[in-house]
């Protein structure tokens, strides 16, 4: 399976030097950020993850080769809209505002939302402790509509970061970060960061590949929902998972 | 606080200087698009070129007046959902053409400054022996203001350099891109970080070497 990753960008760029672009038929073009540990990351160059791992398998299923575009999240639903690659694989939670936009596959993620603080912390032990704290989340993901449907919203001061929040609220420049609790199990127990869970979930979260509403993509939609549903059933996303999270985060808890 | 990882660092400098080829790439063409607009500009605004002088402004009040980023993102999310066509320019295009128009207005500026800047009784001396306006433009007032503009510029080819970290926004993974990615799957911020910091500050420093050295030629015919 080839991982052109890095020539991605390079590609792009030359094939409109070169004029007209001319979009390989069989090629799916998946967005992701590279940076969000251990869905999609990099280590020695090479882009890894659970979500390379799902979407090479998609692309054997469908005999089709899987092209990664790695950019800055905040750049990832603006490549979408404006048709620079088919769908984003980067733990993207099924939401209203997102469905009435785009066409999602079936959840191949199931999970929750996680407070998570500095170690020792022993004020705030669950997501109703948040009032009058500092919370960091990541730019344009949906745990900040997630933090802001609490009642008691206007009492958190909700940060939104482009990247970093595990650093900073190990730092203590924010009091806690809400992150996804499978995510988040992982950096603590792989990474040299001091940190820890604060209490149990608050909110169930789904995620799926968006792909843009029009009649092609919808083609696409199907088939890649078809290829999931191979996968599961043939034991392969389980197989991933467990690879990753030693759980099985792709079945409906 | 953990002891600084000096091998992580070490590892990474290779990995990293695999990207300084894009980052310089990016630098450059923007640079030499970005001078040759910018000297069109200039000389609008120096001769007042009726029509043209208004939107000269009006472009460098816009260039000159918005974020870098706020423009990359018009240009590369924004402009494509009302003008289709637009998708097909990459991330690496659309940075290079960001820079140019970005940092083309403000050489346009500092090199109407320099033209400006040269003194108007060379100008009448070499009217007064008969030039003409090219010649006078060609042989007395450019190459003085060019020793003028030459630090400035160099200045804006440094900022333009350290400008390029802004491509990973739209998908481009160069030098920063790169360190971004990278510390996000080791976690060591400090290490990726500072190792990206010292190679730009290489890179400048090297630029800036250059730098003396032009300008010592430049100033050869006023040294005492």
């Amino acid at each position: 399976m080839l991982r052109r990753f890095t020539l991605a960008a390079l590609a792009t760029g030359l094939m409109t030097l070169g004029g007209l672009v001319h979009a390989e038929d069989d090629t799916i073009k998946v967005g992701m950020s590279g940076g969000y540990f251990p869905f999609t990351f990099v280590e020695q160059d090479t882009l890894k993850g659970f979500e390379v791992d799902v979407m090479e398998a998609v692309a054997d299923e469908l005999d089709r080769e899987v092209e990664f575009v790695t950019a800055d999240f905040s750049g990832l639903f603006g490549m979408l809209e404006s048709g620079r690659i088919d769908t984003i694989a980067n733990q993207i939670t099924i939401t209203e505002e997102r469905q009435a936009k785009y066409l999602f596959t079936d959840p191949y993620v199931y999970d929750g939302a996680q407070v998570v603080v500095k170690e020792g912390n022993a004020e705030i032990e669950g997501v109703e402790d948040l009032r009058d704290k500092s919370v960091a989340v990541n730019l344009g993901s949906n745990y900040e509509d997630l933090l802001r449907e609490l009642p008691y919203a206007d009492e958190i001061d909700i940060r939104t970061y482009d990247s970093n929040i595990e650093q900073d609220t190990a730092l203590g420049r924010v009091d806690a970060f809400v992150m996804d609790r499978v995510s988040a199990t992982q950096v603590i127990k792989e990474k040299p960061l001091p940190l820890q869970l604060a209490g149990p979930t608050f909110s169930e979260i789904r995620n799926a590949l968006p792909f843009r509403d029009t009649e092609t993509d919808r083609k696409l939609r199907d088939q890649v929902n078809e290829a999931l549903d191979a996968l599961r059933e043939d034991g392969t996303l389980t197989e991933i998972s467990e690879r990753w999270f030693d759980a099985d985060i792709t079945t409906q808890p | 606080m953990s002891v600084l990882n000096v091998d992580y660092m070490m590892g990474l400098v290779p990995i990293l200087l695999r990207y300084l080829p894009l980052t310089l790439a990016m630098a450059v063409a923007g640079m030499v698009l970005a001078l040759v607009l910018a000297c069109g500009l200039a000389v609008i605004r120096v001769l007042r070129i009726p029509g043209l002088n208004g939107a000269t402004l009006l472009f460098i009040s816009f260039f000159r007046g918005t974020p870098l980023l706020v423009q990359l993102f018009l240009f590369y999310y924004g402009l494509p959902q009302l003008l289709a066509f637009l998708t097909q320019i990459g991330g690496i295009t659309a940075t290079i053409m960001g820079l140019t128009l970005h940092f083309s207005a403000y050489m346009a500026e500092s090199i109407r400054a320099a033209i400006v800047g040269v003194d108007r009784s060379q100008t009448e001396a070499a009217l007064s022996i008969g030039m003409t306006n090219g010649q006078l433009m060609r042989r007395i007032v450019l190459p003085q203001a060019t020793r003028v503009a030459v630090p400035t510029l160099m200045n804006y080819f440094i900022d333009m350099i350290k400008a390029t970290s802004l491509a990973f926004t739209l998908g481009v993974t160069e030098l920063m891109g790169a360190t971004q990615k990278e510390a996000s799957g080791s976690f060591l911020y400090f290490e990726a970080f500072i190792t990206v910091a010292i190679i730009y500050w290489l890179i400048v420093e090297g630029l800036a070497w250059f730098q003396r050295r032009l300008e010592t030629r430049l100033n050869e015919a006023y040294r005492r």
